[in-house]
């Protein structure tokens, strides 16, 4: 396959394409915009999956494609100033432009139902094109600049999405936090751009790698820090904002406010992917920068907290908000234990069956005319399919074996309790981790229980509700996702350890085998790399790499411990095979406690709610952060700022410094205006005039007319000239 | 033997004299006498170089010129002052000024 | 000796009539001056052992152009004469007053001075000839130089007096009345201008 602009560009462009032709559309043919989407996002699917059957069939973690185009040249001799746009697909890139592709395709496809007939429902699919177009275009770029961009397009599209319904007071309010909150991550995530660039001197992701495979982040620092871990961090902030991490997570949850397949493609397929996939991209700096234990401890912090509030939530779609913050905490906790296969798998598994659950939760909610749980119950009879897909998704999520949370989830709590063998550091990310572990089967059975279980606690509403038949875009979208929550798909083996294998062993563990962390001994690869300049024939060599030793990829541990050892090789083993029983364990007695709470009524929750009422009233409030951001720090803190920074710009700097301006510059309009009447006017003006006329009067009478007179002057002349040769 | 420097002087007489007429005259045909003054002055410094400093004869022939050329002029400015009597019934020079430029300041 | 007496008669003669002829107020006096200017001049001409060109400027002078200028003066005389004041200078107004006879002294004085100044420089110049005064006729050797070295001019010359000839006769000659419509584009053009 030839990468040119031609087979790559329709991935990003059509999606585009398919939004530009929606703004002509929208206000003369509405009703061809949802289809002209849905195409857009199907042929950029296709297109998609011919990249992915490439990379497969050469199947090398050493392939990658980059190719540049210059986009500003202002070099002038020695001072190089270039930026390139370009694109750069590796492994990593196909699987995640497949997975939002597919994903993308079927929440289009699940919108043509559930929005049908709504209000502006044509403009939804508007916002949804560019937003897929937007996050394809990010995951495709080579540079941390266009990803930039695009993460801004993104943010803007999430904020048109969450504030869809914009009469409700609330949703307004909802799309404005979540954009400032996520601009917060921006504001720290272009700082870290800038820091990058006055390093390398340019920002794609290869010449990045080579520079760190060259040591070129080495001893330099600002403001006492070591540049590699600023630059980190500002990037990782970018992070936080964006995949809702835990100090700025609160902008996630108020995002439901948007329609539901809305909220499916922001956390499942794009925008919160976009977070974690950027951490990914830039693990290598995060390495170098050691900001591991940083990282670590705020992916637990999360993964724990979310969780804990998701178990009370009486919303099925906050239910749903909540688990993404967790599983997004889980993929960060795996980016800072070193588990970067497992972080980016846990990044598709989930996307997949995040988007499923979401979906499904459309279709319950559209069904049901109702989002609240505890007027649910029972709804198995009444929406079958649904049942079907959302109970595949809760049995993935929740990491019962065979399924792919299982292998992803899993394998990142392996890796966080290897760490904590090796490393103190780690050990309260990995307690908080397994906590988190126990509670996310708890939480989401609660939620099917609620909803499908049972009897019903309304009857009208119930009643109302049409029995669900098999419809092509209302759950055969959910069905298809539903499929691809086996763990068979990413994992050759049926738990991801490698304990139940089910094909031979050096087999088609494809995921782990391609996906290789940009450790430091893989960078070398990127150092004297030549750029290529796009629309290229690509004439590399793609050989097959021996499949062994890429078993275990952790990037970092404990000083003084070698990874690549036999020893270090089965401690991981061991760590992950205990891993792997103490999950299943806290995961069987978390569903154990489900059933007895909830099907068999052992265990009153009210138990609970007056054992741990302090616990509980945290957790209503959300830990408070609403209230810390809000009302401290907002109306204490800026507001206070704000009207201090008003007052003196209204009572100083516009009363003395404007208006003092304005005085000192009447003053020099006087006096410049009577230079310019006097002096201008009058002496320069009219005395050139007079001058001239002088001159005129002067010239005027010598051609006098009279005859005599030329003669005199003739003979003047004459003399004159006698004068001058004469002497 | 007379010298040189006697014809030129009255020559220069001639040309001197010519000139005053010329500029203090108002009458039209007087002016033309200055020149015919001024003219014979010229021709005789012709005739006196010829004898005294080039020794041939190129001096006469333009002498005879100079008098030839006299008396065209003569004819044609005499006939130039008729026409003029007969438009401005006078023949004072200074009526002969409607080439300037009026000075209206 | 001879020669020395023509030359002090002549140039006598030429000097005084040329003074009366600048200071007199009268143009009849005033040609009659210049005849006398004439004569002197062709004298001076004989001393120079010039014959022809003393002949012809009796000739020519004399007998054609001053009789050109007497018909002139007595053509257009009128007003002038009849506007008689009581100061001497300003008996003939066209004649100049003491300004112009100011200006007139001044720049000949002037003119004068420059004149001086060049002749005294230009005979340590010119190397003057010392030949004896004997005297050869012109006539046949100017002849031979007007038809051989310089023909080209005696023919332009002729030409020229040709051309002068008809020019005066042209300019000279009294007018037809001009047609009407000449006149009225010219009225309607003052009036066009009157209006504007």
């Amino acid at each position: 396959m030839n990468y040119t602009i031609s087979t790559i560009a329709p991935i990003f462009l059509l999606p585009f394409f398919a939004f530009v032709l929606n703004c002509i559309f929208i206000k003369k043919i509405p009703k061809i915009v949802p289809w002209v989407s849905v195409a857009g996002i199907v042929g950029s699917f296709f297109f998609a999956l011919a990249v992915f059957c490439d990379f497969m069939s050469v199947y090398n973690t050493d392939y990658y494609i980059h190719k540049i185009f210059n986009w500003i040249d202002l070099s002038h001799g020695e001072n190089v100033f270039k930026i390139n746009l370009g694109i750069y697909i590796d492994n990593m890139t196909a699987i995640m432009l497949l997975m939002v592709t597919g994903v993308a395709s079927l929440i289009h496809i699940f919108s043509t139902w559930y929005m049908k007939g709504d209000v502006r429902w044509e403009r939804f699919f508007v916002y949804l094109s560019l937003f897929t177009s937007a996050m394809l275009g990010l995951v495709l770029s080579d540079n941390l600049l266009s990803i930039f961009m695009f993460w801004e397009m993104m943010g803007f599209c999430s904020y048109s999405l969450i504030g869809f319904y914009f009469e409700k007071e609330e949703a307004g309010n909802a799309s404005l936090k979540a954009f400032m909150t996520t601009r917060v991550g921006d504001v720290f995530f272009l700082l870290g751009i800038l820091a990058i660039w006055a390093v390398v001197g340019s920002v794609d992701i290869p010449s990045i790698y080579a520079a760190i495979a060259e040591g070129a982040f080495e001893g330099k620092s600002v403001f006492g820090i070591a540049l590699a871990s600023f630059a980190g961090f500002c990037i990782f902030c970018g992070t936080i904002g964006k995949s809702a991490q835990f100090p700025l997570q609160v902008w996630l949850p108020d995002a439901m406010m948007g329609p539901t397949p809305c909220s499916a493609l922001i956390h499942a397929a794009t925008m919160v992917a976009a977070g974690v996939y950027l951490s990914l991209r830039m693990y290598p700096l995060m390495y170098v920068g050691e900001l591991n234990t940083m990282i670590a401890y705020i992916g637990g912090i999360t993964a724990f907290g979310a969780a804990t509030i998701a178990l009370i939530q009486k919303d099925l779609k906050a239910v749903l908000a909540y688990s993404t913050i967790s599983q997004l905490g889980y993929m960060v906790l795996g980016i800072g234990v070193g588990a970067y296969n497992a972080a980016f798998m846990h990044l598709v598994t989930h996307a997949i069956f995040k988007a499923c659950l979401f979906l499904s939760a459309g279709s319950v909610i559209h069904s049901y005319h109702d989002k609240y749980m505890p007027n649910m119950g029972g709804l198995k009879k009444k929406l079958p399919y649904t049942w079907i897909a959302m109970w595949c998704c809760t049995l993935a999520i929740a990491g019962v074996p065979f399924f792919s949370g299982f292998v992803s989830k899993d394998r990142i709590l392996g890796d966080a309790l290897f760490m904590l063998y090796t490393n103190n550091a780690f050990f309260i990310p990995a307690i908080l981790g397994f906590v988190g572990a126990f509670l996310t089967p708890f939480y989401m059975f609660r939620m099917m229980f609620l909803t499908f279980h049972g009897k019903n606690r309304d009857k009208d509403k119930y009643d109302h509700c049409h029995k669900e038949k098999l419809t092509w875009n209302q759950n055969v979208p959910l069905l298809i996702l539903s499929v691809f929550t086996l763990g068979v798909f990413f994992s050759g083996s049926l738990t991801g350890q490698g304990i139940i294998k089910v094909v031979s062993p050096e087999g088609k563990d494809w995921f782990k085998v391609l996906v290789e962390a940009p450790v430091q001994t893989n960078l070398e690869k990127f150092e004297g790399r030549k750029k290529q300049i796009f629309s290229f024939i690509d004439d590399r060599d793609k050989t097959p790499l021996p499949q062994t030793n890429y078993e275990h990829q952790s990037g970092f541990a404990g000083p003084g411990y070698d990874i690549n050892s036999e020893e270090a090789y089965n401690d991981l083993h061991h760590a992950h095979v205990e891993g792997a029983i103490l999950s299943v364990i806290i995961v069987a007695f978390s569903i154990l406690l489900a059933f007895g709470m909830y099907i068999f009524g052992w265990i009153s929750p009210s138990f609970f709610y007056d054992k741990l009422s302090f616990w509980v009233k945290a957790i209503k409030n959300k830990y408070f952060m609403d209230w810390l951001y809000i009302d401290v720090f907002i109306k204490k803190g800026l507001l206070k700022l704000n009207n201090f920074l008003s007052w003196f710009d209204s009572g100083i700097y516009d009363r003395y410094a404007i208006d003092g301006w304005a005085k000192v510059n009447k003053v020099i309009f006087k006096a410049s205006h009577w230079f310019d009447r006097v002096v201008v006017d009058s002496v320069a003006v009219d005395g050139t005039a007079v001058g001239t006329e002088i001159f005129s009067l002067v010239t005027k009478s010598v051609q006098s007319g009279y005859i005599q007179k030329y003669l005199i002057a003739l003979v003047g002349a004459i003399v004159a000239l006698a004068m001058f040769l004469g002497f | 033997m007379i010298s040189l420097k006697a014809y030129l002087f009255v020559s220069m007489i001639l040309m001197v004299t010519g000139l005053v007429v010329m500029i203090s005259r108002k009458n039209i045909v007087a002016i033309l006498l200055g020149i015919e003054l001024i003219l014979n002055s010229a021709a005789l410094n012709f005739v006196a170089y010829s004898k005294y400093a080039a020794n041939n004869l190129d001096g006469h022939i333009f002498s005879l010129f100079i008098i030839v050329i006299a008396a065209a002029e003569a004819a044609v400015g005499l006939a130039i002052v008729i026409r003029f009597f007969q438009v401005k019934e006078t023949i004072h020079i200074d009526e002969a000024s409607e080439l300037r430029e009026e000075l209206t300041r | 000796m001879f020669a020395n007496i023509l030359f002090s008669v002549s140039s006598l003669l030429v000097i005084s009539s040329c003074i009366l002829m600048m200071w007199t107020k009268n143009l009849m006096h005033s040609c009659v001056y210049l005849l006398g200017v004439l004569i002197g001049v062709a004298g001076l001409y004989l001393t120079l052992g010039a014959d022809f060109v003393a002949a012809t400027q009796i000739m020519v002078y004399v007998g054609g152009v001053v009789i050109l200028m007497l018909f002139a003066v007595m053509l257009t005389g009128g007003k002038d004469y009849q506007s008689q004041t009581q100061k001497i200078l300003n008996l003939f107004p066209s004649m100049g007053n003491k300004y112009t006879f100011m200006w007139g002294v001044g720049v000949a004085f002037v003119f004068g001075c420059t004149l001086i100044y060049f002749f005294r420089n230009l005979f340590s110049v010119i190397k003057v000839i010392e030949s004896d005064d004997s005297y050869t006729p012109t006539i046949e050797r100017l002849g031979e130089l007007l038809v051989t070295d310089h023909l080209v001019a005696f023919e332009i010359s002729s030409v020229l007096l040709l051309g002068a000839l008809v020019g005066a006769a042209i300019i000279a000659r009294p007018r037809k009345e001009r047609p009407a419509f000449i006149d009225d584009i010219v009225d309607d053009h003052h009036h066009d201008e009157e209006h504007h």
